[in-house]
C-alpha cells in the first residue's frame, strides 16, 4: 500500500536578481528585476508502507523543496500530493499528527529545558494523554539509550546525543512517516554508525516509512532498500540499492604493478584510468569483458601486485549526477 | 488550548533561567521612572495642584504603570524574532506542526512577558510606594480588573507586533514598522495621557492601540471608575478581534509566498 504519492509536482521560485555595482543597486529600487527558478520539475513517485527510501541529489537539487512540499510547509505550484491519503496543502494540520520530520540542520527542541521536558512538551502539542506520552517516553529512552542525559539541559548535549533526542521527540507522536534531512550530518564515524543503528531498529520495531535525505553515502548503503536520485529538479534515477549497485557495479577497478611495462590501449571494454609504466590502473566494463580476458592482456606471468575493487558508491552516484546535468 | 498553555510553561521554564539577566535589564527602567519622578516634581509646584485633571501622584502613578506594561512587552526581540523567522525560513519548521504559528508566537511570549511583568510590577510598585509614600487605593475587585485590563493589553499589543513582524512576508523588513509604532505608543500613550493632548486629536487616541494597550490600564490604576473600566475592556475585546484577525489574515496570505530554500 503506497503512504506517499507524488504526481507531477512542480515548484517555482521568484528570486529577486540585481545588476553588480551601485548602479546597479540604484536601478533596483526603481525596478526590481526576477529570475525564476524551476526548483522542482514534474516528479512523480510512490513510497510504500514501511520503506527507507534515500532521496539524495546535490546541492540545489531540489530534494529538500520537494520534502518540504511533502511536509506542508511549501506549496506546490503544479501537481498532486497524498500523503496517508490527505494533501498537506488542504490538510496541513491533520498531516502534522501523522508525520514526523528531522532537519539535522535545525534545532527544534527547546535548548534550555532537558530531553525529557521536551518530551512532554511535543506529546503535549500533539494532544496525547499524558499517561501515554510517559509511556512513549520510556519506551523510546530505551530504544534510543537516552537515560545518561534524559535530565541534562539540551544545550549541554554533545551533537549525537541531541540528533538522537532531536528523532525520539519527532516520534512521541507515533507518526507513520518520518522524514529524516540529514540527520547525520556534522557526525563523527562512530556516533553516526549508532545513529543509523537505532534508526534501522526503529523501523523495524514501529515500521514507520522511512524517507532520507543525507549527502553520506553510508548512510543511504546502510539504510535504504530504494533510493531516488533528483537533480536539477528532475528525478534522474528511482531504483532499489541492489539494482543501482548490479547495473553500476559492473565496472571493476584493476590496479597492477607490473614486472615489465605493459603497452595497453584504450579498447572496447577496457579504459586506462593511470599508466605510468609498471603502475596500472584500468576499468573493466564486464558487460564487455570479462576480468579474466582483462588479465590476459595484462599477462598475468608479468603481475607483482594486484587489486580488483569496485567502482564507489560515491563515484557511481556522481556520476549520476553528470550525467543528470547532460 | 492544552498545547497552547504548554508552549507558554516552556517558554517560562526557559526564561526563569535568565532571571538575574532580566533583573539587571531593569536598571533602565528605574533610571527611567526616576527621572519623571523629578520631573514631574519639578513641574507641579504644588502636589495636590491638578494639570489636566492629574496630580502629581496619579501623574507619576500613571507613568509608572504604562512603564510597567511598556518594559515588560519586550517588544523589539519579538519583532526582530518573527521578522528572521520569516526572512530566514525558520518559519517553516513551526508550519509542520499541529499549531498555528499566530497562536504559538502569542503564547510563547506571553512567557517571556509574565516573568518580566512579575519583575518589573514589583519594583515599579515599591519605587513608587518608597518615593510617593501613597499608592492609590483600590479594592480587591479593582485590582483584579486593573490585572484584567494589563493581560488584555499585553496580549492586543504582542498581537499587533506579530502583525507588524509578518509584514516581513511582503517586505524585506518589517523593523521601521515596528519603529514608529513603538515610538507612537511610547510618546503619546507612556509618557502623558490622553487628556494632556489637544482636544482635537483626543478621539483618534482613544480610538487607536494606544488606549488599550497603555492609557486604559493605567488609567483605572490611578482612578478606577467601572464607567470606565467597562469602555476599556469593551474597547480591548473589540481590538482583540480586530488584532487576532489582522494577524490571521497577513498570515494565511504570506505563507503562501513562503520561500524556504537549501537544505
Amino acid at each position: 500500500m503506497a503512504v506517499i504519492t507524488v504526481k507531477n509536482l512542480s515548484k517555482s521560485f521568484k528570486v529577486k536578481t540585481k545588476e553588480k555595482g551601485l548602479k546597479g543597486s540604484l536601478k533596483s529600487i526603481i525596478k526590481t528585476k526576477y529570475k525564476i527558478i524551476k526548483a522542482v520539475k514534474n516528479i512523480s513517485f510512490s513510497v510504500e508502507k514501511g520503506e527507507m527510501i534515500a532521496f539524495i541529489g546535490p546541492n540545489g537539487a531540489g530534494k529538500s523543496t520537494s520534502i518540504k512540499m511533502m511536509t506542508g510547509i511549501l506549496y506546490p505550484d503544479k501537481g498532486s500530493i497524498d500523503i496517508l491519503g490527505l494533501n498537506p496543502v488542504k490538510e496541513r494540520k491533520k498531516l502534522a499528527y501523522e508525520i514526523g520530520c528531522v532537519f539535522g540542520q535545525k534545532e527544534q527542541l527547546w535548548t534550555h529545558l532537558t530531553p525529557y521536558d521536551n518530551f512532554r512538551f511535543f506529546g503535549a502539542i500533539y494532544d496525547i494523554p499524558n499517561s501515554r506520552v510517559e509511556k512513549k517516553i520510556n519506551e523510546l529512552k530505551e530504544l534510543f539509550e537516552l537515560d545518561d542525559f534524559i535530565n541534562t539541559p539540551v544545550r549541554n548535549l554533545s551533537l549525537g546525543q541531541r540528533i538522537r533526542c532531536e528523532i525520539v521527540a519527532s516520534l512521541i507522536h507515533e507518526p507513520k512517516i518520518l522524514f529524516l534531512d540529514e540527520p547525520t550530518i556534522g557526525l563523527d564515524p562512530v556516533v553516526k554508525e549508532n545513529i543509523r543503528v537505532l534508526i534501522k531498529r526503529m523501523n523495524k520495531e514501529y515500521k514507520t516509512t522511512v524517507v532520507l535525505t543525507s549527502h553520506d553515502v553510508s548512510d543511504i548503503e546502510k539504510l535504504c532498500k530504494r533510493v531516488i536520485i533528483v537533480n536539477n529538479g528532475s528525478i534522474v534515477l528511482d531504483d532499489t540499492m541492489e539494482n543501482l549497485k548490479y547495473h553500476y557495479l559492473n565496472k571493476k577497478i584493476v590496479d597492477a604493478k607490473m614486472k615489465e611495462q605493459v603497452n595497453l590501449d584504450d579498447e572496447d571494454g577496457i579504459t586506462i584510468l593511470k599508466d605510468k609504466g609498471y603502475n596500472l590502473k584500468i576499468e573493466v566494463d564486464t558487460k564487455k569483458k570479462s576480468v579474466s580476458d582483462a588479465l590476459k592482456l595484462l599477462n598475468p606471468d608479468n603481475i607483482i601486485d594486484i587489486n580488483i575493487s569496485n567502482v564507489p558508491l560515491e563515484q557511481i552516484i556522481s556520476d549520476i549526477y553528470k550525467e543528470g546535468d547532460k | 488550548m492544552r498545547k497552547y498553555l504548554y508552549i507558554y510553561k516552556s517558554e517560562v521554564m526557559t526564561n526563569l533561567q535568565y532571571i538575574v539577566d532580566i533583573l539587571v535589564g531593569f536598571i533602565s527602567y528605574c533610571i527611567i521612572i526616576f527621572i519623571f519622578l523629578n520631573l514631574w516634581n519639578y513641574i507641579y509646584s504644588d502636589p495636590s495642584e491638578l494639570i489636566n485633571g492629574y496630580n502629581m501622584n496619579q501623574m507619576i502613578w500613571y507613568v509608572t504603570i504604562t512603564e510597567i506594561l511598556w518594559m515588560s512587552i519586550s517588544g523589539r526581540k519579538l519583532c526582530r524574532k518573527i521578522c528572521n523567522d520569516v526572512r530566514s525560513g525558520n518559519i517553516a519548521y513551526n508550519i509542520n506542526k499541529p499549531y498555528n504559528y499566530v497562536e504559538y508566537s502569542l503564547f510563547n511570549h506571553l512567557g517571556v512577558v509574565t516573568i518580566r511583568f512579575v519583575c518589573v510590577f514589583v519594583l515599579g510598585i515599591a519605587m513608587g510606594i518608597i518615593f510617593l509614600r501613597s499608592i492609590p487605593s483600590l479594592n480587591v475587585l479593582q485590582i483584579a480588573g486593573f490585572l484584567l485590563t494589563c493581560l488584555l493589553a499585553t496580549v492586543i499589543n504582542i498581537l499587533l507586533i506579530v502583525a507588524i513582524g509578518l509584514i516581513s512576508f511582503f517586505i524585506e523588513d518589517a523593523n521601521p514598522f515596528y519603529w514608529l509604532y513603538s515610538k507612537l505608543i511610547l510618546v503619546v500613550g507612556t509618557i502623558f495621557p490622553v487628556e494632556f493632548f489637544p482636544g482635537v486629536i483626543q478621539p483618534i487616541i482613544k480610538a487607536s492601540p494606544i488606549y488599550v494597550v497603555s492609557y486604559g490600564p493605567a488609567r483605572l490604576f490611578v482612578n478606577f471608575e467601572t464607567s470606565q473600566f467597562i469602555n476599556v475592556i469593551v474597547a480591548q475585546i473589540i481590538y482583540l478581534i480586530i488584532s487576532f484577525s489582522i494577524c490571521h489574515f497577513i498570515y494565511s496570505k504570506g505563507v503562501k509566498r513562503l520561500n524556504v530554500n537549501g537544505g
